[in-house]
């Protein structure tokens, strides 16, 4: 007896030996799709999790199918290490043929010289620049030249759960709400809420530390006229952070959590407070689009931040597909990574399942959009989203701030001593 | 040394062999990299310009060196000392002869095999406010608050340092508990007939029998400590707002958000110095009381 469990146990062990040796064969070769027969394959690494993931994979499927002289190989990173490995294989010159970045990382990865310009490619392809979202296309422009294609942006907006709100008889008979679209309006809308709601539910999803109170106070920054933190000079900016207009947007937030009390300090998972509705309302990025939609019996209404104090802003990201340059790259293979780019850029629709606004303006005008829900109720947004600053320290600028502004929203600190700190670390990090 | 010994050790050299040339590859030779690196402005791509001692003066200077510095010393003079007594506690538990003793020691070294990233989401579902176990509890037992385990300050500082004491205490226990079975018998048993209480028999037999190994502990300890990192990383984050930041976890921030991996090098080697100062002065202490 006692031997036959040794003799499996053996047996067992060379089991897990093997599916670990053939695994680890497929890590070190990184071929682990099945290229056609003379087709050339493209490797790409993509930063997409979820949703994001599956509708680029659609994508890269559809571009296989529809040519066989190119093989996209889609392969997944971790996002949270993502930048640290693109830019460390990069500079190893062992990475991908393409990648996914997000604007704001464009001009370190361009100041380390790992990108090409891919100009002469795109016209090649025949990509044509005048279809895109000239908002969206300006980040990826480089000494005028071209160094990234822009599938979409992905601004911060706000969503509402309709069962709740019209429990609390704050929406009209067209699906709008009764709100003044003023700062106090915008507060007395929530203490509405608050009144009128349930005793379980409450009005604002959001959490009060990380990187959405960032972005959600760079969109009043941004309505109040604030434009930077620093000037969009690529290696020496300069510290330009408008103080006083910084300091009353994060005024104006930490009363949500202190004196309106509209939403509940540290909430551990703010998108399932929305999603099994509890929270009246939530705001974050339109990347949530489809998983609001998925969820069953969900009545919600999709809309832009309102526009509560002048001027038009949103925070918003993009993301871009980018050429990495290498001594020894096959101009084949470029080719056939601008081509997919050109053929992702146009088939725009298909990504915005996610909840994306596709980068193209034809896109965002063809009957495949307009015909989805949600997403045309806040595509207009793409034209005033307001990017981070156009420089190499915007990582650790964005460490900075969220760190510092976490202590407002934890009334650690107040505003004011909070930007004091910003301004002494964003300087000195910078060299300014 | 004869022939025949020489031969003998020979042969132990090609088992060693593929150990050690892993070890010269992803140990010894960082060393020095990192030594080299730190007289450098080096980024993730390329090495840039040669600074000499630049980077040092800038991090003595450098006011978050300090905090986060502070913030690991913080943590190595909370968790020390309790783990110590915990541990011993446990071990004593476990060494009783009672029918729970598999039981005890089953459940007390249980944490100890689950890795940090398990036990750091563990801690985070049940320390999180409004529908984690640890607030629920609180409130079914009628005191009614809500307390932020991981945003306040303070209690951040107590979750991680109780997080860490639970997962981690089990291999110290077993470390006292073995040391604690080493003790003979016939200590116990003269100390019987010569009428010492059980307090007098843990005061003058258990507690100094069981010196080497606390020493051993206490050391083994520290230097675990001042390298924290992962479980701050994921159940705070570091923060509130940079309050629980460790050392290392800035290091990190300045190497791979900040692009300056000669400045994150800087600032290992002066860990690396504070580690082996430490471990230094517990040595020469050790020899002194051994002599």
């Amino acid at each position: 007896m006692r031997r036959r469990v040794g003799v499996s146990l053996c047996l067992l062990s060379l089991l897990f030996l093997l599916t670990a040796c053939s695994g680890l064969g497929q890590l070190v070769s990184g071929n682990s799709a099945n290229v056609p027969d003379g087709a050339k394959e493209i490797k790409m690494w993509n930063l997409f999790a979820g949703g994001d993931a599956e509708y680029m994979q659609n994508i890269v499927d559809e571009f296989n199918a529809s040519q066989n002289e190119f093989y996209v190989n889609n392969i997944q990173q971790e996002f949270e290490e993502y930048y640290t490995k693109l830019i460390t294989s990069l500079g190893a010159g062992k990475g991908p043929d393409i990648a996914i970045s997000h604007s704001h990382t464009l001009p370190e990865l361009v100041d380390l010289g790992i990108l090409q310009h891919l100009d002469g490619y795109a016209e090649e392809v025949g990509v044509q620049w005048d279809e895109f979202n000239t908002n969206i296309l300006d980040q990826t422009v480089f000494d005028n030249q071209h160094y990234a294609i822009p599938i979409d942006t992905h601004p911060h907006i706000m969503y509402v759960n309709n069962d709740l709100i019209d429990q609390a008889g704050l929406l009209n008979k067209d699906g709008t709400l009764k709100m003044e679209e003023t700062p106090e309006g915008f507060r007395a809308f929530f203490q509405t809420l608050k009144e009128k709601l349930p005793e379980n539910n409450f009005p604002l999803a959001f959490p009060t530390v990380g990187m959405d109170g960032y972005r959600q106070w760079w969109t009043f920054y941004t309505q109040l006229g604030g434009e930077n933190i620093v000037t969009d000079d690529l290696e020496n900016p300069s510290y330009v952070l408008d103080t006083a207009k910084a300091i009353e947007a994060a005024e104006y937030m930490q009363k949500f959590w202190y004196e309106d009390e509209v939403i509940p300090l540290n909430l551990a998972d703010f998108y399932s407070d929305f999603q099994s509705g509890k929270a009246a309302t939530i705001a974050t990025g339109v990347w949530s689009t489809g998983v609001w939609e998925s969820t069953e019996d969900f009545n919600f209404t999709a809309m832009p931040i309102p526009t509560i104090f002048g001027q038009k802003g949103a925070w918003g990201g993009s993301h871009t597909l980018v050429l990495p340059a290498y001594e020894d790259a096959d101009p084949e293979v470029q080719r056939g990574a601008v081509a997919f780019m050109d053929f992702a850029t146009d088939h725009g629709a298909k990504w915005a399942q996610a909840g994306h606004i596709p980068a193209k303006d034809t896109v965002v005008e063809s009957k495949e959009f307009k015909e989805m829900a949600y997403r045309e109720d806040y595509a207009q947004v793409a034209d005033y989203v307001n990017f981070s600053d156009r420089t190499i320290y915007y990582r650790g600028i964005n460490d900075i701030m969220i760190r510092n502004l976490d202590r407002i929203w934890t009334n650690e600190a107040t505003a004011e001593q909070a930007f004091q700190q910003i301004e002494k670390e964003v300087k000195e990090l910078i060299h300014d | 040394m004869n022939k025949k010994a020489w031969i003998k050790d020979m042969k132990a050299v090609p088992f060693l062999l593929p150990f050690f040339i892993a070890y010269l590859i992803f140990t010894i030779l960082p060393i020095f990299k990192g030594l080299q690196m730190s007289l450098y402005d080096w980024n993730l791509v390329k090495k840039m310009d040669f600074v000499g001692l630049e980077n040092y003066v800038d991090m003595i200077k450098d006011p978050f060196f300090w905090q986060t510095l502070w913030n690991t010393t913080l943590f190595v003079i909370l968790t020390t000392p309790t783990m110590v007594l915990l541990a011993l506690g446990l071990a004593l538990l476990a060494n009783l002869n009672t029918k729970l003793k598999t039981f005890f020691r089953g459940s007390f070294f249980l944490p100890s095999i689950l890795s940090v990233a398990v036990i750091s989401f563990l801690a985070i579902f049940m320390l999180q406010p409004y529908s984690g176990l640890v607030n629920t509890v609180i409130q079914a037992i009628g005191i009614e608050a809500e307390p932020f385990w991981m945003a306040d300050k303070t209690l951040a500082w107590v979750s991680i340092v109780g997080v860490t004491l639970w997962w981690s205490v089990g291999f110290n226990m077993i470390l006292f508990l073995t040391s604690l079975q080493e003790i003979p018998d016939t200590y116990y048993e003269a100390s019987e007939i010569d009428g010492a209480t059980r307090w007098e028999q843990f005061r003058y037999i258990t507690l100094p029998q069981l010196i080497p190994i606390g020493r051993v502990i206490i050391l083994l300890q520290i230097l675990a400590s001042y390298k924290v990192f992962a479980q701050i990383l994921l159940i705070t984050g570091g923060g509130p707002g940079g309050a629980t930041r460790p050392l290392i976890q800035y290091i990190y921030e300045v190497g791979f958000t900040q692009n300056n991996l000669g400045y994150a090098a800087t600032m290992s080697y002066a860990l690396f110095f504070i580690l082996l100062i430490l471990s230094i002065i517990q040595l020469k202490n050790q020899r002194l009381e051994e002599n």
